[in-house]
């Protein structure tokens, strides 16, 4: 058998046409000719910006396919910096404002998942910032222009100065794209100049002709700093915490209550107890007081290990393994005496779920998902402090005693990034409505039966 | 000299005209899709090699030269079969099968397949194990030696030799089979 046949093959097949498949110009237009559309520009504002200006020589295509790339890459590791920032919100309640000022430092990832993210709220920010700026400023006003009439032009030029830095970066910014961030910033930062310039004033007391030099000298050393902290991520970060705090759960009622949300009876108490039981001891010293008992319920966030198995290019199907992990704190009694209790509840959940791709953009998918999760709590306890005097008199540890299987459903948006072949990241905000189950353990799914989660984990995917 | 359609298209997909590219699409997908069907089976694999040559092309257009009419053909060609092959080594069940299919000899006799339609033969290339089609299709259509097959897949060159005779053979079994399947049909 000779290969002239196969010759014969390849000419009556050269013209050969096959159906092309379905949408495929649609797809290579979306990838090739998309950067006209202003929308996704203005809906990715830094990222797009910095990486135009930088590849402005090299070919638009690229840069876009890398604005994509970047973003989600950002978001994810974002996703997991704000389930991080939770915790460390929680953990550090008393001592929030410094934590909140270190934390407000060195978070890009943050910052521009953020800006992606809730485009809308960045907007109301702004609004906040610029309102909270003519309030300080009319404060500082109001406040000195009545005590000391001399400090007045101070104030005045101070505030033309002002004017004109906002004028001047206003101006920038329209000179440039509509830059949201750097508007942000920069507004952020002649917040933090008013906040510092009303340090200064109260500085200021009495030898006005040496203030007025100060003043000068420091109102420019700070301009100075405002173009060098270009990069301060102040609102990014803020606006984060106070977005999760409205995720958590916290009940109050008067008295003492036990984690379960029962109140406890004080009279038993005595009875069954010798003068040395720390709880008789917090009663005792906070008699006479008001005592309040408040529980607190943290966001919770699961972690999983999923596998995804695609029917068709939009829809597929996943299930895997799920952790997550419930805390919750009790305080009960005033602030110096008073009983504490920390809870926290871990489950290992099976879900299953449906996913529809909404986006698909070189590794990065974005998706919708809904479905449900069975979960068993497998481990937990309470650590219960009895704290007299701000001093910790006694700390006891109980394990978990009535172990629930939890229902829930679940729906949610979901971005996942595919770092390998077979493999991917994704974190998934979303919102779950989870069923009563009747255990006696009081977690957030009890208190709040549909609330916000947000999942992170690591995804198979199979064909 | 005039120039000819192709390189006032060549010159406008130099500019990245959106039109430019619509027209080559209009123009060669149809064909394209058949070479890329060749190496792929699956529907969706064959919409997203196809998607990836196009902007494999789009972003490498600058290096293409004109050599003379249906160079550009040749050449958008040549990058869908690229990325057929990137495509199968990547997501790979790609193995070359070696000694699993007893192929009986065939009679000296060449396969006609003059009577034969396009979409039957490709259907019956399709049929053709991973391995072995992958070979067939350089040989046979983009006329690569076994020392360039080989080079391509990373196999060597011996192998790409038994590839070929064995898919040869099973496709010309195949075609044997379907006429007389046809032959039985009319009697």
């Amino acid at each position: 058998m000779s290969n002239q046949w196969l010759n014969e093959m390849r000419r009556k097949m050269e013209d050969h046409t096959d159906d092309v498949p379905e949408g495929l110009w649609d797809n290579i237009k979306d990838d090739l000719f998309s950067e006209d559309d202003n929308d996704k520009i203005t809906a990715l504002p830094i990222i797009g910006n910095d990486l135009k200006a930088k590849d402005k020589n090299t070919s638009k295509f690229t840069s876009k396919k890398l604005v994509y790339r970047i973003s989600a890459v950002a978001a994810v590791i974002a996703m997991f910096f704000i389930g991080g920032k939770i915790f460390d919100f929680y953990n550090s309640e008393e001592e929030n404002s410094p934590k909140i000022a270190s934390s407000k430092k060195g978070e890009p990832a943050a910052h521009s998942s953020e800006n992606k993210n809730l485009p809308k709220r960045t907007n109301d920010l702004i609004d906040n910032d610029l309102f909270k700026e003519n309030s300080t400023s009319n404060n500082i006003t109001s406040n000195k222009i009545s005590t000391k009439n001399s400090f007045n032009e101070i104030l005045n030029n101070h505030n033309e100065i002002l004017k004109n830095g906002i004028n001047h970066s206003v101006n920038q910014n329209q000179n440039t794209t509509t830059d949201l961030i750097n508007h942000n910033n920069q507004i952020a930062q002649q917040e933090n100049v008013i906040v510092d310039n009303n340090q200064s004033i109260n500085d200021i007391k009495d030898p006005i002709s040496q203030e007025e030099k100060d003043f000068k000298d420091k109102f420019e050393s700070i301009q100075k700093q405002k173009i060098a902290k270009k990069q301060s991520k102040k609102p990014w970060m803020l606006s984060l915490l106070t977005g999760n705090t409205s995720g958590s759960s916290s009940e109050q009622f008067p008295g003492y209550a036990t984690i379960s949300g029962s109140p406890m009876n004080v009279g038993d108490m005595f009875y069954a107890s010798d003068d040395g039981d720390p709880f008789v001891q917090v009663v005792l010293a906070n008699q006479n007081k008001e005592v309040e008992a408040r529980i607190r319920h943290k966001v919770p966030v699961t972690l999983g290990v999923s596998m995804y198995y695609s029917l068709g290019k939009k829809w597929g199907i996943g299930t895997g393994i799920n952790y997550t992990k419930l805390s919750s704190e009790l305080r009960s009694g005033s602030d110096a005496n008073l009983i504490k209790s920390d809870q926290s509840v871990h489950y290992i959940g099976v879900p299953v779920q449906v996913n529809y791709n909404v986006i698909k953009k070189g590794a990065f998918t974005g998706y919708v998902t809904a479905g449900t999760i069975v979960e068993k709590a497998v481990a937990g306890g309470v650590t219960t402090k009895y704290i007299v005097n701000n001093e910790v008199k006694e700390e006891k540890k109980e394990g978990l005693e009535a172990k629930p299987v939890q229902f829930s459903v679940n729906s949610g948006v979901g971005l996942q990034l595919k770092i390998v072949n077979k493999i991917g990241i994704y974190a998934e905000p979303g919102i779950g409505y989870h069923f009563k189950d009747d255990s006696s353990l009081n977690t957030i799914y009890k208190e709040k039966p549909l609330n916000f989660n947000v999942k992170f984990g690591i995804r198979l995917l199979l064909d | 000299m005039e120039e000819s359609k192709e390189q006032i298209l060549i010159k406008r997909l130099h500019l990245k005209e959106e039109t430019a590219w619509k027209e080559l699409f209009e123009a060669y997908s149809g064909n394209l899709t058949y070479v890329c069907s060749r190496y792929i089976i699956g529907q969706d694999d064959v919409h997203d090699v196809l998607q990836n040559s196009f902007i494999k092309m789009f972003r490498s257009i600058d290096s293409f030269e004109y050599r003379g009419s249906g160079s550009l053909r040749a050449w958008i060609t040549r990058i869908v079969v690229t990325e057929s092959l990137k495509y199968l080594k990547q997501n790979s069940d790609f193995k070359i099968v070696d000694d699993e299919f007893e192929i009986p000899d065939l009679p000296e006799e060449e396969p006609d397949i003059q009577e034969i339609s396009q979409t039957t033969i490709m259907k019956m290339i399709r049929t053709l194990p991973d391995g072995y089609r992958t070979v067939f299709n350089l040989f046979v259509f983009e006329e690569k030696s076994h020392k360039e097959i080989a080079g391509i897949l990373g196999i060597a060159e011996n192998s790409s030799a038994s590839q070929f005779h064995r898919a040869k053979a099973m496709l010309g079994h195949k075609i044997k089979e379907y006429k007389m399947s046809k032959t039985a049909q009319y009697e």
